[in-house]
């Protein structure tokens, strides 16, 4: 909805020499009062000409463009202070929608949220990472439609963004992609970023689990009000978050916090934190121990089931399984040992664990605690919290939510969109989607047949 | 058997073993005396009543007093005000149901700033976390109900037929994962099918939104709802409209036995465990006011229940008899 209010409307009038058009000035103010509101920083009419400096005509002239574009709303009073109550300005943050999704190895998650990166509802099913990249988009591009069928609001869908599992190179904060980056090699060269801005005509944003997951609960778990803290992702790759002063510290390459790469040692063997301590090691010696029939509880499932599977080994330890829980407890020995040294480093206040391993068991959590209160210097772990995420694959919905959201008005962005009314009409990204319509649709990915109706 | 969906927040499940009481625990509890309230969706349902069955004798064992049991009557209101006026009564615990999503959270949130521990049913409004919001989910493995159904109504199903699939308009976790499950079975395995979704939004309106799927799409070959009561209000209502096809849906109510073993439009039920259900449930509040740990999801496996096994599931879900009915039109008695 473009606006055309009478302010915008050039005058008759010639205008003085050197002075800009309301139209040329309108976009920076909208920009920091739209963000005034929407970051909460005010919520009055009175607050916003306090914090911004703009004079009251300009702020009230800038409400009601927010308010036609369906951005702000003031519908509501809040408490008098002596005299008249004041109308309270809220961003819509339901004006539009945000779909947000989870790819990790072993399952894929997804959700909608509202456009200040609050989650309205999400679902998680198993799935396989190492399938085709054309089946699980189909996968994606179905639960994506079945979301919003039942929860997007009349304004749309605004963004689509992705929590993958690797690092997500080349990305600048705040800008969209145009194209798919090399995340996993089996998604080499297969246009997963291309394919679902064509189907859901929205700008796509992705980043790596570990970055988003620490968002998440940075914003909606344990690290809210955190200005220090580490996250932790155990799976088959080991990976940190790290929050520095409260911001995300995403590195000069956006690769931050690998820590699984790390050279570590353990019974002799040397090899890297993610092949002596991630979820493959735990998996193959669980199926050794129920091979060799050191585990009967293991053995057990083996025979039932013809495979062994990490979880399984995590679950086993809970339970009680000696073997098992040896198992857990040396992973959670070397993570701590690599945790420590950046606990040492950054001196955070609060260390959150997660990944299905960590979630299902408490071992490994009570090993990763003992090596990090063992290699630490006193003083940063005088206070230090160590604690299991209580999100599971929560936070990497909320964290990705919150990647879009801030994206889609960080004041460099917003400023390209906001007197169009929708970040759909931003140049950068209509040029996109010229691109895209004037290249070949890529072939039809071999899966199976879907009905037109929005079923998952 | 194996649990093929995932929690809430993607949490792996808990089996109920994982909550077992030992006798230190039982005799612990006595020692406490709590108070416990426990809050449903309705008590016009068997699956609700087997459900609280399971919970109350727990309760009984340990010694802990029930001291309410609402019916909330599907309604997001009720629950909201019942769910305050028990923070009131400062029970020990709290055992919801909650019947919607986000009508429902900020009074599930005000029941454990309360300092009233809160165990959650079937469902868990977004947002809700467990340790923070909530101690624990326990529920059936809903998505894998929703594959047994469709395994079970694939075979009645002819080729490149149509099939209906009456869903419940609230943003509810168990029925969600029913109908997601249901559908992407058959995209996998039956790409013929094409599903046709129509959602009622109260459980008196079922046989109407079964009426306006029929209308719009007279050729179904099949349906699919998300469970027993609403399906069988359809079937009332297809039937006088001389619209007869293979039926499949969840739980094993008194009334939806005798319709499996009429055999005329259902042919298979994806049964939960609700007396088992009710058992874990209220073994986790114990653990819990004991101070032990325990999993944030707590999932139940399914039973798939047809024609051929009704009767000895029946006994199994219920631990009681099979209905009269059920053993006379098999011809058992």
């Amino acid at each position: 909805m473009p606006l055309t209010g009478p302010d915008l409307i050039e005058s008759p009038r010639p205008r003085g020499k050197g002075r800009p058009r309301t139209v040329e000035t309108a976009a920076p103010s909208l920009v920091e009062l739209l963000n005034l509101v929407r970051t909460g920083a005010a919520s009055t009419r009175q607050e916003l000409e306090r914090q911004s400096e703009f004079g009251r005509a300009v702020v009230a002239d800038r409400l009601t463009m927010l308010g036609d574009l369906g951005l702000v709303d003031e519908s509501e009073l809040g408490t008098a202070t002596g005299g008249r109550a004041p109308r309270l300005v809220r961003f819509a943050a339901r004006r539009a929608a945000i779909l947000v999704a989870t790819l990790d190895q072993t399952a894929i998650g997804v959700g909608v949220a509202d456009l200040s990166g609050n989650l309205l509802t999400e679902h998680h099913e198993a799935a396989d990472l190492t399938a085709p990249p054309g089946d699980l988009t189909d996968r994606l591009s179905a639960l994506f439609r079945w979301s919003m069928d039942r929860h997007a609001p009349h304004g749309g869908i605004w963004g689509i963004s992705l929590s993958v599992p690797g690092a997500v190179q080349g990305t600048t904060e705040g800008d969209f992609l145009t194209t798919t980056p090399p995340v996993l090699p089996a998604w080499e060269g297969f246009p997963l970023v291309e394919t679902l801005t064509r189907h859901f005509g929205v700008p796509v944003w992705m980043r790596s689990s570990v970055e988003t997951m620490a968002m998440g609960e940075l914003h909606a778990g344990a690290g809210i009000g955190m200005r220090n803290m580490l996250f932790i992702k155990v799976g088959r790759r080991i990976g940190a978050g790290i929050v520095c002063d409260g911001q995300l510290h995403r590195g000069a390459q956006g690769a931050a916090g690998l820590i699984g790469s790390l050279p570590v040692t353990s019974g002799g063997r040397d090899g890297t934190l993610d092949a002596l301590a991630g979820s493959d090691m735990i998996q193959r010696k669980g199926r050794s121990a129920a091979e060799d029939g050191r585990s009967p509880m293991l053995a057990d499932i083996l025979r039932r089931s013809g495979e062994i599977t990490a979880i399984e080994v995590s679950q086993a330890a809970q339970m009680g399984d000696a073997v098992s829980a040896a198992i857990l407890s040396e992973s959670g020995h070397l993570i701590g040992q690599v945790v420590a040294t950046l606990a040492n480093a950054l001196n955070p206040e609060l260390i959150v664990l997660s990944g299905s391993i960590v979630q299902t068991n408490d071992i490994l959590l009570a090993a990763l605690r003992e090596a990090v209160y063992g290699a630490s210097h006193p003083f940063v772990t005088r206070d230090l919290r160590i604690i299991r995420s209580q999100m599971g694959s929560s936070a990497g919905l909320v964290g990705a939510a919150r990647v879009a959201s801030e994206s889609l008005f960080a004041s460099v962005f917003l400023k390209e969109w906001v007197m169009q009314g929708s970040p759909l009409l931003h140049p950068a990204f209509v040029s996109l989607q010229d691109r895209l319509s004037a290249e070949a649709a890529p072939p039809p990915p071999m899966t199976a047949h879907t009905g037109k109706e929005l079923t998952p | 058997m194996m649990i093929s969906g995932l929690g809430p927040h993607g949490e792996r499940a808990a089996p109920p073993e994982r909550v077992t009481l030992l006798p230190d625990d039982r005799a612990a509890a006595k020692a406490a005396g709590w108070r416990i309230a426990v809050v449903l969706h309705t008590l016009e349902s068997d699956w609700a009543r087997q459900q609280l069955s399971g919970m109350v004798g727990i309760f009984g064992d340990c010694g802990a007093a029930v001291i309410d049991v609402v019916d909330c009557a599907f309604s997001p209101e009720l629950q909201v005000a019942e769910l305050d006026r028990l923070v009131t009564l400062r029970p020990d615990a709290i055992i919801s149901l909650p019947v919607a999503n986000e009508q429902v959270a900020a009074a599930h949130r005000r029941v454990s700033e309360a300092g009233i521990k809160l165990v959650l049913l079937d469902n868990a409004p977004t947002g809700l976390l467990p340790g923070k919001d909530y101690i624990a989910l326990v529920s059936a493995d809903n998505f894998g109900l929703g594959k047994i159904a469709a395994e079970g109504l694939s075979p009645h199903i002819p080729n490149d037929a149509e099939v209906g699939i009456l869903g419940f308009g609230a943003d509810f976790f168990a029925t969600n994962q029913r109908e997601i499950a249901f559908t992407k079975w058959l995209q996998l395995n039956r790409p013929d099918i094409k599903p046709r979704v129509r959602r009622f939004a109260r459980i008196e309106e079922a046989a109407s939104t079964a009426d306006v799927l029929f209308s719009d799409h007279p050729g179904l070959g099949g349906l699919f709802v998300v469970w027993d009561t609403p399906a069988l209000a359809a079937a009332v209502r297809l039937t006088e409209r001389k619209a007869i096809f293979p039926m499949a849906t969840v739980d094993l109510g008194e009334a939806a036995a005798i319709a499996l073993a009429r055999g005329d439009t259902l042919c298979c039920i994806a049964a939960q465990q609700p007396l088992l259900q009710g058992i874990a449930a209220a073994q986790t509040v114990v653990l819990c006011l004991l101070g032990r740990p325990v999993p944030a999801w707590i999932a139940l496996p399914g039973i798939v229940v047809t024609r051929g096994n009704v009767v000895e599931t029946f006994q199994a879900v219920w631990r009681q008899p099979a209905p009269r009915e059920v053993l006379r039109l098999l011809g058992l008695s």
